[in-house]
C-alpha cells in the first residue's frame, strides 16, 4: 500500500502564541488505513488534523496528501475534495435548513451536475444511514444523527481521505456508537483512509494504528495492542487505557496471567475464560 | 417559552400555490403590491379584496391565521386610519366637526389598502419554503451581478441567518435557564430593569454567535466552498404551465385595476 499523507518535520506556531504547536512532526499514513490520533487537550492533534487539508499550512516541513504540497494555493481545492473533514460541533458545521440540502453543498461548490449531486447525496445519506431522514431540518435531529450528516456531507464529495477531529465529543452514548460504527465501515468496506481525531481510548480500539500525540510532539506510534500494553507510557502522557485492559491488568496483580494487548470486549471474554480453564 | 417563537412562518402544502415557483410568486406579488398603491375607487377595493380571498382560498390559508399575522400591525393600522379621519378635507360629517366624510372614506380606503398588503405579503411567506424563497430572490437578483452587487452571498447570508436561528434560540433558552439557575429575574421589573436583565444573556450570546461563524466558516471552506463562482445547485427551478398562468391572471388583474382607475369608479 502507497502513502496517501506524508508529513516531513512539519512545524506550525499558531500566530500571536509563543509556542509551537507543531514541533516538527514526521509520519506518513497507508491508504485505506485506519489510524486514531490519541492525545490531551493542547497536545497538537486538532492542528495535525487542520494540517491535513490545508486549513493550516506548515511554517517549516512539507504536508503531501496523494503527493500534493498542501503549500501550493493553486491546488487546495483539489486537496480538499480529497480530504473530507469532519468536525466537533455538529451544529457548527451544517450550513442548510434542509438536510439534504446540506449534503449536497459540497458538490454544488465543486460544480457537479445536478443529475449527478442528487446521486451522490441519495448515496452518501444512504450510506450512513440517514435517507429516510433526508427532508427533516437538521436541528430536529439527535446529535448522531447531525454528525452522521455532517459525515454525509464529507462523502458526497467522494474523499479518498476522511479526518474527524474529536467527532463524538459532544454526543452521547448511543451517538458515538452510531458515528464510529459508521466512519469504520466507511473504512473497512469502501476502502477508505479515516484519520480520527479523539480522547477516548475505547474509540481506538479497532484502528489499525494509533498516534499518539503531546505538547505538539509525536510520541508514540504503533498498533493499539501495542501502546495499550504499556500502560506507564500512557499515563505518561496524561492518557489512559481501554477499561479491558485496565481489568486485565488488575485480574494480573492479583496473580492472573493475562495478555494485555486482548482490546475487544469479545477478546477479554476469551482470554479470561482461557484463564479459568487452565 | 422561545422555542415558541417561529420566524419566517412557513406552512407546507400541496395547493396550486404552494407548487408555484418561487420566482413566479415573488414577482406576482411585487404586481400586486404595485396595483394595490395604484388602486382607486371602490371598485378597484373590492377587486384587490376578492383577489386576495380568492388566493387565500386556493392556498388553503385560513384567513383566521391571516388575522393572527395582522395582530401585531393592528396598532400601525388603526394609527393610520385615525390620523386619515383628521387630516382630510372636505364636507363635515355634522357641523363645526373636523371629521368629513371624505376623511371617513379615505381612512377606510386606507385601513382595507394596509391590510391586503400584509395578507398578500403573508400569502407568500406562508406558502413558500425560506430557502425557495432565497433561492427564488438569488436567482431574480442574478442580473444584478453585472453591476457588481454580490447577490450570491447576500443570499447566502440570508439562508445562513435563517439556518442558524433555532440554533441560536436554543441557546438563548440555555443561557436563561443557566442565569435563572443563578437567581437571575426576568420576568418582573420596569422595563429598564428588564432590559438591563437581558444583557447578561446577549453577551455570552454574542460571544458565542462569533465563535460559531469562525467554526462555520473553516466548516465551509473544508467542504471547498470558494465563492459563488463556478457553483451548481442540486434543485433546479423549472418554470411550469401552472407559472404561465399565474403570470396572466397577474397581468389580467393588474390590468384590471389600471382600467377602473382610468374610468374613475
Amino acid at each position: 500500500m502507497s502513502e496517501i499523507i506524508r508529513f516531513d518535520d512539519v512545524h506550525y506556531t499558531y500566530p500571536g502564541d509563543e509556542q509551537e504547536s507543531l514541533c516538527g512532526v514526521t509520519l506518513g499514513i497507508e491508504e485505506g488505513s485506519f489510524v486514531a490520533v490519541l492525545g490531551q487537550n493542547g497536545s497538537g492533534k486538532s492542528t495535525l488534523a487542520k494540517h491535513m487539508n490545508a486549513i493550516l499550512i506548515p511554517d517549516e516541513g512539507t504536508v503531501l496528501i496523494a503527493g500534493i504540497d498542501t503549500g501550493n494555493e493553486d491546488r487546495v481545492i483539489e486537496i480538499r475534495r480529497r480530504v473530507g473533514m469532519v468536525f466537533q460541533n455538529p451544529d457548527n458545521q451544517i450550513v442548510a435548513n434542509v438536510v439534504e440540502d446540506d449534503v449536497a453543498f459540497a458538490p454544488e461548490n465543486l460544480g457537479v451536475e445536478p443529475a449527478e449531486i442528487r446521486r451522490r447525496v441519495d448515496d452518501a445519506l444512504r450510506q450512513v444511514g440517514m435517507y429516510e431522514y433526508r427532508e427533516h431540518a437538521p436541528h430536529l435531529l439527535s446529535g448522531g444523527q447531525k454528525q452522521r450528516i455532517a459525515i454525509a456531507g464529507v462523502i458526497a464529495m467522494q474523499p479518498q481521505i476522511i479526518v474527524l477531529d474529536e467527532p463524538t465529543a459532544m454526543l452521547d452514548p448511543i451517538g458515538r456508537r452510531e458515528v464510529l460504527a459508521t466512519v469504520t465501515r466507511l473504512c473497512r468496506e469502501k476502502g477508505m483512509t479515516v484519520v480520527l481525531i479523539t480522547h477516548h481510548m475505547d474509540e481506538c480500539i479497532g484502528a489499525d494504528r494509533v498516534l499518539v500525540m503531546a505538547d505538539g510532539f509525536l510520541v508514540a506510534d504503533g498498533t493499539p495492542g501495542d501502546l495499550f500494553s504499556q500502560p506507564e507510557l500512557m499515563k505518561k502522557h496524561g492518557l489512559d487505557v481501554p477499561e479491558t485492559v485496565k481489568l486485565m491488568a488488575d485480574l494480573n496483580r492479583q496473580g492472573w496471567n493475562l495478555p494485555l494487548s486482548a482490546l475487544q470486549i469479545e477478546d477479554c471474554v476469551e482470554e479470561i475464560r482461557k484463564g479459568i480453564g487452565s | 417559552m422561545l422555542k415558541d417563537i417561529t420566524l419566517g412562518q412557513f406552512f407546507p402544502g400541496n395547493t396550486l400555490i404552494h407548487r408555484l415557483d418561487p420566482r413566479t410568486k415573488i414577482v406576482c406579488i411585487m404586481v400586486y403590491i404595485v396595483a394595490l398603491f395604484l388602486a382607486q375607487g371602490w371598485a378597484a377595493y373590492l377587486l384587490m379584496t376578492a383577489v386576495t380571498l380568492l388566493l387565500m382560498a386556493v392556498s388553503r390559508i385560513s384567513p383566521k391565521r391571516i388575522f393572527t399575522g395582522l395582530k401585531p400591525m393592528v396598532f400601525i393600522i388603526v394609527l393610520t386610519g385615525v390620523l386619515n379621519i383628521f387630516y382630510t378635507k372636505g364636507t363635515p360629517v355634522a357641523e363645526g366637526w373636523i371629521i368629513t366624510w371624505e376623511g371617513l372614506e379615505k381612512a377606510a380606503q386606507m385601513i382595507l389598502r394596509i391590510t391586503l398588503l400584509i395578507s398578500g405579503t403573508f400569502l407568500l411567506t406562508y406558502t413558500t419554503s425560506p430557502i425557495a424563497l432565497t433561492d427564488g430572490l438569488e436567482k431574480l437578483l442574478n442580473p444584478l451581478k453585472k453591476i457588481g452587487l454580490p447577490v450570491h452571498e447576500m443570499t447566502l447570508m440570508m439562508s445562513m441567518a435563517l439556518r442558524f436561528i433555532p440554533t441560536l434560540i436554543e441557546e438563548t433558552d440555555k443561557i436563561m435557564s443557566a442565569q435563572r439557575a443563578r437567581g437571575a429575574d426576568f420576568e418582573t421589573g420596569g422595563l429598564i430593569k428588564r432590559a438591563k436583565a437581558l444583557l447578561p444573556i446577549l453577551v455570552p450570546l454574542f460571544v458565542s454567535a462569533f465563535r460559531r461563524a469562525d467554526e462555520l466558516a473553516v466548516a465551509m471552506e473544508s467542504r471547498c466552498y470558494h465563492g459563488g463562482e463556478g457553483r451548481t445547485r442540486m434543485k433546479q427551478m423549472k418554470l411550469a404551465a401552472i407559472d404561465g398562468g399565474a403570470a396572466l391572471f397577474t397581468v389580467a388583474f393588474f390590468a384590471a385595476v389600471i382600467v377602473l382607475k382610468r374610468i374613475g369608479i
